[in-house]
């Protein structure tokens, strides 16, 4: 990889743990102060919908929490899960590159 | 966006499913042939920071919230397939990992996120550069045109996704503009957004924007 796009990678990764490191303001502190909820949940809300998903669940870390851990370090936790389960990916597709 | 399982009837999951796979297959066969070392790390990177930007949920007066959605700018960044495969690796994640949009609508969320979303913006672009050639400014309005037509035909595909559903109590006469006038508005943002990113990574990494070469 030449620099330049060794640089880039490098600021992308910053971004992204920026953004993890903060989300919580807006995924958790804010929600919880302002009451607010994704556009779909409210209108679910409104109009009494069953709430299926938390109904027919299959995954530990619903809506990005982790199980025994406060909602804000659930939240980044969840986000670090989340780009590393990317980053998996890409790394098998970078191999299936390679071998093709 | 992402619409949560017990919204959309069977007809509507099968008939998004469907066209998600007719697409996928299609995108699957391009990107085979496209994929290579330079791109590929460009893929994970860009859906990760895409993950990681739809966390962020912006609060908005009456108890509900946006987030950068990212499809137009994968499109224009990376192209039709590779912008689908980078959009679709994030909802695929979201869905199964974190049950943040439904199985069920994993179709469907695909179809406006990775699919109308990622097309509108590639779509948008491309004619721009083609018509104005090396133009910075238009490239820079493209962009933001890209990304808030993008989110808005998404939010009128959402619209007639749950207003078919019979679960759904309202029909697309009020889903349709609800979900239109919502994105239309909001999608000023995700436009903004789009255009800043465009511009900065045309300036200090312009080896990246795939598309352009």
């Amino acid at each position: 990889m030449d620099s330049s796009r060794w640089v880039f990678h490098k600021k992308a990764l910053t971004l992204i743990l920026a953004l993890i490191a903060i989300s919580p303001i807006f995924g958790v502190l804010l929600a919880d102060i302002v009451g607010y909820h994704e556009p779909l949940d409210v209108a679910a809300e409104a109009l009494n919908l069953p709430d299926l998903t938390e109904l027919i669940n299959w995954t530990p870390f619903l809506d990005y929490t982790i199980p025994g851990l406060p909602a804000e370090v659930g939240y980044i936790i969840a986000g670090f899960i989340g780009v590393l389960i990317i980053f998996g990916l890409g790394v098998l597709l970078s191999r299936m590159v390679r071998r093709t | 966006m992402h619409i949560p399982d017990g919204f959309l009837d069977p007809a509507v999951i099968i008939l998004t499913y469907a066209m998600l796979a007719v697409y996928g297959f299609f995108a699957f066969k391009r990107i085979k042939n496209s994929l290579n070392t330079e791109n590929t790390p460009l893929v994970s990177v860009l859906s990760a920071s895409i993950f990681a930007a739809q966390m962020l949920n912006w609060p908005l007066p009456g108890g509900t919230s946006l987030h950068f959605v990212g499809g137009a700018l994968a499109g224009i960044m990376l192209g039709p397939w590779l912008g689908f495969l980078t959009i679709f690796i994030v909802l695929v994640v979201q869905c199964l990992v974190f049950h943040d949009g439904g199985i069920t609508a994993l179709g469907a969320n695909s179809l406006n996120m990775a699919i109308i979303d990622v097309l509108v913006g590639y779509a948008i672009y491309q004619f721009t550069v083609k018509t104005f050639k090396a133009k910075d400014f238009p490239r820079i309005v493209a962009a933001f045109l890209g990304g808030w037509l993008g989110i808005t035909l998404a939010g009128i595909a959402c619209g007639l996704e749950i207003g078919y559903s019979q679960t759904f109590p309202y029909g697309v006469s009020i889903t349709v503009p609800i979900m239109a006038g919502w994105h239309a508005a909001l999608g000023v943002i995700e436009g903004i957004i789009t255009a800043l990113t465009v511009a900065y990574l045309r300036k200090r990494a312009p080896h990246i924007m795939f598309m352009e070469r």
